[in-house]
């Protein structure tokens, strides 16, 4: 009786299993393939159906040359507020957690504290605060309105701070005080080389909330030119006719987008993203699998 | 070269009302090897880390050559560690981990490699230069961070625990190399451990430690023949000392229902509680009716000689709980070993008896002793 019961409950598992996979991974091969598909294939065909490399092409053209190549204008931005913010956000977060591990201070406990507390506010209460904060600095419209407060990371200090409490023997760092390195010198040539898959993970995540961040630079930037993708994004769903109908009456000099488009728009959008994630992906996963063995 | 001198050094860790190293006093000679030894929290590691300047001195002062170094950071007090998980930098190959001292010391690059090498070659270890630590042998990582510390020719190495993490048999060929690489360089050698072995045959003075206070320190031999008080007598030799508890009778000392005559009297007045303390190797198997008589639980042959387990058969439970089931170990001959549950009689020889207060633990010596 207990082999067959058991293959009974594999059968159940298997099939819970396929369910979510199928949930999960039906929207992304549905988003993949629209962008092959005409709006009117997008609506007659199955989800599931292929269109045409021609159409592909199409469409990637159309999203690219968009009201003057607004899309790689808005890339650029992007990148340049999500690496300008990473790089802040790390070179912040690795030292900031080093401190709370492995050093001891006055109000280190606080500051520990303090990091939870922010790390689970949510980033976008803190949005009008920050605006009127930018503004009195005379930053508003200027890279510095997304990159100083990307730079903000407190979940990276919490991360770096497992890390080094976790993975990094205390009597290594003494042995490097005897040997002569000064406080300086333990971080910079002991802690921080061991600390490299730590970086790689403050920054892919720092990286990804930055350039996911919608509501932060929608804010912040008041004109096109200055738009990162995601709120880019929102302008080619104002653009997009079967999104707005009232819009695009028929001689409308407006470009009309098609939503084959916005779906291209928005693998455009993630791409950045799984790149970056390709080449961090072996430092990332020694970070997250740090500590769990003994060296 | 150097001396080190504990004055008055004290530390008491935060929230905890017992000094970890209680009111130390100590003096390490120009190039002695001197060993700490004593059970696990007796505060030997704490009194290397205060002289390291990796633990804070809360009272007293330490000296390195009369200078006070107890506001020295570790980097400026020249000194060198091996830990006992040796601590090698891991990202850092064998001659990196070495030179790193002295990289940090400004030297130059062909210097810090020629005395790198120096140093690998001394410890057998220059086929390993380019490898990282992950990819040695204990034994070799052991090398690795000797080398470290002798590379940097500095006054006084501290050794923590080095050989506890090897095997028995590289233990005992590595502590060998140890001491005697320790007197070719003739540094002043601060050395940690708990296994009492260690301690006498590395020690040119071995300090015998507990509860943070220093019982005793003197040469091996000393320690061995004329210990302080009951604890270093039972923590010193292996076996340990016996320690049985008895009373004081004209003529010998009372253990149980026994009365083992002493020849060369008893320092204590009659009716007097004392703990005897008893080498396994003064004990002999003597005739029935003489000695002490004894159920035999465990015989450990070794070859060369036979410990007997034995149970006193009319034991009353000795003092200080250190002996309170009233075992003995005896050192016999293995031709002559008895077997498990055989009653037998031992014999002490003459003058190897050694008194202690039944209440203090504290020696009670003869006249002239």
């Amino acid at each position: 009786m207990a082999l067959p019961r058991r293959h009974a409950i594999q059968v159940v598992a298997l099939v819970i299993l396929l369910f979510f996979t199928a949930f999960f991974f039906v929207p992304m091969i549905w988003l993949f393939l629209a962008p092959t598909k005409t709006d009117g294939q997008l609506l007659t065909q199955s989800p599931f159906a292929f269109g045409s490399f021609h159409t592909l092409a199409q469409t990637f053209h159309r999203v690219v040359t968009y009201s003057g190549h607004s899309v790689l204008t808005w890339l650029k931005n992007s990148a340049i507020y999500s690496f300008g913010g990473t790089a802040l956000a790390v070179v912040a977060a690795i030292p900031a957690g080093y401190g709370l591990a492995l050093t001891q201070f006055i109000g280190r406990r606080l500051l520990l504290s303090i990091t939870l507390v922010v790390m689970i506010m949510p980033a976008t209460a803190l949005v009008l605060p920050l605006f009127l904060e930018i503004n009195k600095l005379g930053l508003y419209g200027t890279i510095w309105s997304l990159i100083l407060p990307f730079g903000f990371f407190p979940f990276g200090v919490y991360l770096a701070y497992i890390y080094f409490s976790s993975t990094i023997p205390r009597d290594l760092l003494a042995a490097a005080r005897i040997d002569g390195a000064g406080e300086w010198a333990v971080f910079r040539y002991i802690a921080l080389p061991l600390a490299r898959p730590i970086v790689s993970l403050v920054g892919f995540f720092a990286f990804v909330a930055s350039w996911n961040n919608f509501f932060l630079p929608f804010v912040m930037t008041y004109d096109s030119s200055q738009y990162p993708l995601q709120v880019g994004l929102q302008q080619l769903i104002g653009s997009t006719a079967s999104f707005n109908p009232a819009n695009f009456s028929a001689g409308s000099s407006i470009v009309v987008l098609h939503r084959p488009d916005l779906a291209m728009a928005v693998i455009v959008a993630i791409a950045p993203v799984l790149i970056v994630f390709l080449f961090a992906q072996r430092a990332l996963v020694s970070g997250m699998l740090a500590g769990a063995t003994k060296e | 070269m150097a001396t080190v001198t504990f004055d008055g050094a004290t530390r008491i860790y935060p929230k905890t009302e017992q000094a970890a190293v209680d009111a130390l006093d100590l003096e390490v000679d120009d190039g002695e090897l001197l060993v700490l030894v004593g059970p696990s929290g007796c505060g030997k590691t704490t009194t290397l880390r205060m002289l390291a300047g990796l633990e804070h001195v809360d009272e007293g002062s330490i000296r390195i050559d009369g200078k006070d170094v107890v506001d020295l950071a570790p980097r400026d007090r020249d000194i060198a560690m091996v830990f006992q998980n040796y601590a090698l930098y891991p990202h850092m190959n064998v001659a990196q981990n070495m030179g790193f001292a002295l990289r940090m010391a400004g030297v130059a690059k062909a210097e810090i490699d020629e005395r790198v090498r120096a140093a690998a070659k001394i410890l057998e270890i220059e086929g390993y230069l380019e490898r990282k630590p992950r990819q040695l042998s204990g034994g070799q990582r052991q090398r690795v961070a000797m080398g470290r510390a002798i590379v940097r020719q500095p006054r006084v190495f501290l050794m923590d625990e080095p050989l506890s993490n090897l095997d028995a048999k590289l233990r005992v060929a590595t502590r060998a190399e140890i001491a005697a690489l320790q007197r070719n360089l003739g540094v002043t050698t601060l050395y940690v451990t708990h296994d009492q072995v260690e301690a006498m045959t590395m020690g040119d003075r071995v300090a015998v430690m507990k509860d943070g206070l220093l019982q005793q320190c003197d040469t091996p031999r000393v320690l061995y023949e004329d210990p302080v008080n009951a604890f270093v007598a039972g923590f010193i030799g292996s076996p340990p000392m016996n320690l049985v508890a008895g009373v004081v009778e004209s003529g010998g000392v009372r253990l149980g229902s026994t009365l083992l005559r002493v020849a060369d009297g008893v320092p204590s007045p009659p009716g007097a509680a004392v703990t005897v303390g008893l080498r396994p190797e003064s004990l002999f198997l003597a005739p029935a009716a003489e000695g002490i008589p004894a159920t035999v639980s465990i015989v450990e042959e070794l070859g060369a000689e036979a410990f007997v387990y034995a149970q006193l058969v009319s034991a009353t439970g000795a003092g200080n709980g250190l002996n309170v089931k009233g075992n003995i170990i005896a050192r016999v001959e293995p031709s002559t070993a008895p077997r498990n549950g055989e009653v037998i009689h031992l014999g002490v020889k003459e003058g190897s008896l050694l008194f202690f207060d039944a209440e203090s633990g504290d020696r009670i010596r003869r006249r002239g002793e």
